[in-house]
């Protein structure tokens, strides 16, 4: 008897916590408030997007009077992190900015956490603006993995990843922009020649990932980014391109292009590295260019990896509407005006490369460069997005591998054969769902 | 007046009554029954309920958020058998255990014992609790704030500690946390600074309530300051000891910010630890299933430690009760 009132009261206190969980998140959503719209975002008010929102959301403001904006400024982290259990409960943003592919869009796409918008780009015409490369990451299907299916989300800018050079030290040393990789190739051994290490880079990090996938990308084409990245095909990567491409990789950290102490620097150590002229050579993304304007006291400039059709790149961040969001058309309409030229033009006179905007309003120089550049990119539909992408926890896989390398621990060999093995593992798990 | 003659006149009846014995089964039971509750509900809610839920997620394979939900039984843990990052997160965990329980306990033993018999007594009270209380700085810095501070001492290239290292005429100084050959050992120097204030001011609280004649005796028997260390000071604190023991034995096993803000695990998984290794699966693979069997594993064997450590402890206590 005392046992059985024991099981109850216990029985009882844990179908009350039930209750109580219960009543905190999971369904509910739906409901409609057209009087407010709620958006998350997290760029810096001062970077290129962040001027564009403002400008998009001042039209907003002006185009909907009765219609009060919220902005919740967030970070990257916070929302890349808790995107998953934030979005099930009711207390969500009505449009928020979200990284794009398989291994994060995707994956909110795939559980049911994102309002498909296939219709709206067909109806507003989204489908048009955005092509090609940049579209692939807007479309995800069932199983999260982008290029077809639905519209989940809509990118405004693009980005994508160059070589970034001190041209002082370039020219201290009589050397010029390379155009091929050999060119590319024989600056590194000028400069290491020199006694000065050419390459910024950081292990720790996604930036000597770039590096290895810019190599695979110059030996392969874009049947391989296809089968990589869409799972268009299976993958050898003991294949000709990716062979190649790390034995390349491997011979430049033999040869001491790249600093044999790099495995656990960041991103950060490598960029202020770089701005303050130790290394002459960066190779990453898009992102650093506001950075580098404002820091580098050197004179500097920006090529395209040289003698690549294909660059890692893509899309920028997406607009994502969540499922349980209650004023979907305040949002739909919000996302609809990002594109309008007004704002699109922002994006383009501050850098931030933006995928309907018009070059020629740009006054400063070396903006213009990078758009044109990216121009260049579109215009080939060059996008070959990024090496982590195709499966979850990729990133992690390539950051350990690569740091092998450079700690002269592993043979590209057994490196190839570390990242197959997680990339096989990965995309059978996203195919098994 | 009146009032005080009759609540006398209630004790005395009162005592005069004879003593009820306790009451037993339901009744007693029933009478306790709200005073169980609110901690029985707090327990359910905070404790039970998300414990049961992770055991639950553990027999799925689930990518989390509204994504169905599908069985595997005991596939997940099936899985972590043949898991090498599994193992290798388990192994280093041993590692987190001698820079987080072991180095301290016997370091912060023996500063606690310097700090209260040595330098209290010499240089007085305040110069000890103020090295007491630099002890434990480490303790209450943020771990982010601590992960800058030692990523800025360790780095590669711009370190303090290589800088000084290349001063010292040591060309090609060793790359703390970028290889695996350090990394671990690297870490373990940092978990050691954050840990040892720690049982520095447990141990000396405990010392506070030993009696100072036991000293004063030893002292005047001729016994110096390790005969006292061993014969008074540590026979003394054998609880606070286990307090110590327990305490950071389940913090070693379930370690995670330090290792997130410092290495994220690497270089080459070499600093990888369960609760990390948890969290990579659980947001960054979106194997919800399968971070949540290798935190049930976690808990089992922090459970298991826990109860093994608590054991140790009762022992010990009924042996010195019994005077063995």
């Amino acid at each position: 008897m005392h046992h059985n009132r024991t099981t109850t009261l216990v029985g009882t206190a844990l179908a009350g916590a039930l209750v109580l969980a219960g009543c905190t998140g999971q369904t509910g959503g739906g409901d409609t408030d057209d009087s407010t719209l709620t958006i998350w975002h997290y760029e810096n008010d001062d970077s290129a997007m962040g001027q564009a929102w403002a400008e998009a959301i001042r039209i907003f403001e002006e185009e909907n009077p009765d219609v009060t904006v919220e902005v919740e400024k967030q970070t990257f982290e916070q929302i890349q992190k808790n995107a998953k259990i934030v979005l099930t409960g009711d207390d969500v943003p009505d449009v928020m900015e979200f990284n794009k592919g398989n291994a994060t869009a995707g994956q909110l796409a795939a559980q049911g956490l994102l309002t498909p918008l296939t219709d709206q780009a067909a109806e507003r015409g989204w489908d048009e603006k955005l092509t090609g490369s940049l579209a692939t990451t807007a479309m995800y299907d069932e199983q999260g993995l982008m290029g077809s299916g639905e519209w989940y989300g809509v990118p405004n800018y693009g980005e994508f990843v160059g070589v970034y050079y001190n041209k002082e030290m370039f020219a201290e040393h009589g050397l010029e922009e390379p155009t091929t990789l050999e060119e590319f190739e024989d600056v590194l051994a000028a400069f290491q020649e020199e006694g000065i290490t050419p390459l910024a880079e950081a292990g720790a990090e996604y930036p000597l990932g770039q590096l290895w996938y810019e190599l695979v990308l110059a030996y392969g084409d874009r049947a391989l980014v296809d089968g990589y990245q869409l799972f268009a095909d299976d993958v050898d990567f003991h294949g000709a391109a990716m062979t190649q491409a790390t034995e390349k990789l491997d011979e430049w950290i033999d040869k001491g292009y790249i600093a044999s102490d790099s495995a656990a620097l960041t991103a950060e150590d490598m960029g202020v590295s770089f701005i303050d002229g130790t290394y002459p050579i960066m190779v990453s993304g898009s992102w650093w260019f506001g950075r580098l304007a404002t820091e580098v006291q050197a004179d500097w400039g920006q090529f395209n990896f040289p003698g690549n059709a294909l660059h890692p790149g893509s899309s920028g961040n997406l607009w994502v509407v969540p499922a349980n969001a209650d004023s979907t058309g305040l949002a739909e309409e919000f996302i609809d005006i990002t594109l309008r030229p007004e704002v699109q033009n922002v994006l383009a006179t501050e850098g931030g490369l933006p995928v309907a905007g018009d070059p020629s309003v740009i006054d400063d120089e070396r903006t213009r460069e990078l758009t044109e550049n990216f121009q260049a990119i579109l215009d080939d539909d060059g996008l070959a997005f990024y090496p982590d992408w195709p499966v979850p926890g990729y990133y992690d896989v390539i950051v350990s591998q690569l740091q092998s390398l450079v700690n002269r621990s592993k043979t590209p060999d057994e490196v190839l054969d570390g990242l197959q093995s997680a990339y096989d593992d990965g995309k059978a798990d996203l195919l098994d769902g | 007046m009146a009032d005080s003659t009759s609540i006398l006149t209630a004790r005395r009846s009162r005592a005069g009554r004879r003593p009820r014995a306790p009451r037993r089964g339901r009744a007693a039971w029933v009478g306790y029954l709200p005073y169980l509750l609110p901690g029985a509900v707090a327990f359910a809610v905070v404790i039970g309920y998300p414990l049961l839920s992770n055991v639950y997620f553990s027999l799925f394979k689930w990518r989390g958020g509204m994504a169905p939900l599908r069985w595997n039984g005991l596939g997940n843990y099936a899985d972590l058998l043949g898991d090498d990052q599994f193992w290798t997160s388990f192994g280093n965990s041993l590692a987190m255990i001698v820079a987080m329980v072991l180095v301290p306990t016997i370091v912060g033993l023996l500063l606690a014992a310097v700090l209260f018999d040595y330098l209290g007594r010499r240089f007085g009270e305040r110069v000890s609790s103020v090295l007491r209380a630099t002890y434990y700085l480490p303790q209450i810095l943020p771990v982010a704030v601590a992960g800058v501070l030692w990523n800025w001492i360790l780095n590669s290239q711009t370190g303090a500690l290589n800088e000084i290292l290349r001063g010292m005429g040591i060309d090609a100084p060793p790359n703390w946390l970028g290889d695996p050959a350090t990394a671990l050992p690297a870490v373990m120097l940092v978990l050691i600074w954050i840990q040892i204030g720690y049982p520095v001011v447990i141990f000396m609280a405990a010392l506070q309530r030993v009696d100072p004649e036991l000293y004063e005796a030893a002292e005047l028997d001729g016994a110096g300051w390790w005969h006292r260390f061993r014969a008074i000071t540590v026979p003394q604190i054998r609880p606070e000891t286990f307090v110590v023991t327990l305490t950071c034995t389940v913090a070693a096993l379930k370690v995670f910010a330090p290792i997130y803000v410092l290495t994220r695990g690497g270089p080459e998984s070499s600093t990888l630890v369960p609760s990390y290794y948890s969290y990579l699966n659980f947001f960054d693979k979106s194997q919800v299933g399968y971070g949540a069997a290798i935190a049930t594993v976690l808990t089992l064997v922090i459970v298991v430690l826990a109860v093994i450590i608590l054991g140790l402890q009762g022992r010990a206590e009924r042996r010195e009760r019994e005077g063995i």
